[in-house]
């Protein structure tokens, strides 16, 4: 199996910084590094298996209804990763709020199962479904990152920015907790991007 | 392939159908899980508010240090937890819950032996705006809550006023009042509202605990 075929979404099809889909939770939830990597997580998951879901019945599935089908399977995925979040990564699951059932409307997810898995056998409709949940995530965590470290000197809630850096009068940037700070470093990031072709 | 109609009924009911058992599953097998998390979340607030931060085990300690009291209420019984601080000495810690812009708020407030001097306020939403009402859970509002008091000289409980445009510009007494949050004005509003309100119900619970000081002293 060619996997090179699926690293598209990774560099030159990256769902965000391309197709400019999902920008909307990559701007919400990347304040620190932890929820943009929970949220990464959870989009991967329910893109790949919404994928090989809907590849597996694409033959089944009355084109009349696709929609509506596809919606089912989206929202009972995304309910059931908000579940276990919400049994397992309570904090994290409290931080993301709302933005984990809004997945739900992450074009990203249906924008793939209309393009790929409505046509395409399981297994690669699997792959596709998780690379373009790691092009989604890397730009999340990238973001996350920058944010995280200028605007509270943490990393995953650590410490990275030394207290003699502070008490030599360094400030974090209030800024880039804040919302627009992700708009700032997303439009740079497309800019980079198309920049680089 | 053309699809009959009855055979699109028949499809959708079976997913959906599917559907709805696994999510049932999940949530009906998730539940325990979820509930301890969130009893857990509400002892780790009461212990903040009675000024413990970061414990580790949460649930034997709260345990050891707290003691749960029912209060014969006008209307209903009220809860308070009896909380031993740090240096001993106990405080009191009522739940209070309110409306914000949004949806619900609610919080927990400790306040000291004396029965007016309020050791600490822990807030959280349920669904505030970011960076404007959802601050009410920042340690930069709560912090403001500790040391202010609920009743004034002459004893009437004036519960803790949120100001616009902050307390030291107001003709509101410091230890009395807070600053509001600039941005979320509603949600300040409302947690006005919810301190006033859910307080109330104490007050006479509040003024045996300030005669018994006055005794001790």
């Amino acid at each position: 199996m060619n996997i090179k075929k699926y690293f598209g979404p990774l560099n030159k099809d990256n769902p965000v910084l391309v197709q400019l889909l999902g920008v909307c939770s990559a701007l919400a939830v990347t304040a620190q590094l932890k929820p943009a990597f929970v949220m990464a997580l959870s989009v991967t998951i329910v893109a790949s298996f919404a994928n090989l879901t809907i590849s597996s019945m694409r033959n089944l599935i009355p084109p009349r209804i696709r929609i509506i089908v596809q919606l089912v399977v989206i929202a009972t995925l995304v309910i059931l990763v908000d579940q276990v979040l919400q049994a397992f990564f309570y904090d994290v699951s409290k931080m993301l709020s709302v933005f984990v059932g809004l997945i739900i409307t992450n074009c990203i997810i249906m924008g793939r199962l209309e393009a790929y898995a409505m046509s395409n056998p399981p297994i690669p409709s699997l792959m596709d479904g998780l690379f373009n949940g790691f092009g989604y995530g890397l730009v999340l965590i990238i973001v996350g990152t920058i944010r995280e470290l200028l605007g509270s000197g943490t990393l995953w809630n650590f410490q990275v920015i030394p207290h003699s850096f502070y008490e030599m009068g360094y400030m974090n940037n209030g800024l880039m907790v804040l919302p627009p700070a992700a708009l700032l470093l997303v439009g740079v990031m497309i800019w980079i991007q198309r920049a680089k072709g | 392939m053309k699809f009959s109609n009855r055979y699109i009924f028949i499809f959708i009911t079976i997913i959906v159908v599917i559907c709805a058992a696994i999510l049932t599953l999940a949530s009906v097998g998730l539940q325990p899980i979820q509930n301890a998390n969130r009893e857990r979340e509400k002892m780790t607030q009461i212990l903040k508010a009675s000024g413990y931060s970061d414990i580790q085990d949460v649930i034997p300690f709260f345990k050891k240090v707290s003691e749960e009291i029912t209060l014969k209420g006008e209307k209903n019984d009220l809860l308070v937890y009896q909380v031993k601080t740090k240096d001993g000495q106990p405080c009191f810690v009522m739940p209070v819950r309110g409306k914000g812009l949004w949806g619900p708020i609610w919080g927990y407030i400790a306040v000291k032996q004396d029965g007016k001097t309020i050791n600490g306020a822990v807030f959280d939403h349920k669904s505030e705006t970011p960076g404007l009402g959802a601050e009410i859970n920042t340690d930069k509002f709560m912090s403001q809550f500790e040391g202010k008091l609920l009743f004034d000289e002459n004893g009437d409980f004036t519960s803790i006023r949120v100001v616009k445009g902050g307390v030291l510009n107001s003709n509101i007494d410091p230890s009395m009042g807070v600053d509001a949050i600039s941005g979320g004005t509603i949600t300040s509003q409302g947690l006005e509202k919810m301190l006033k309100n859910s307080l109330e119900p104490y007050i006479s619970f509040l003024k045996e605990l300030q005669t018994k000081s006055v005794i001790q002293k």
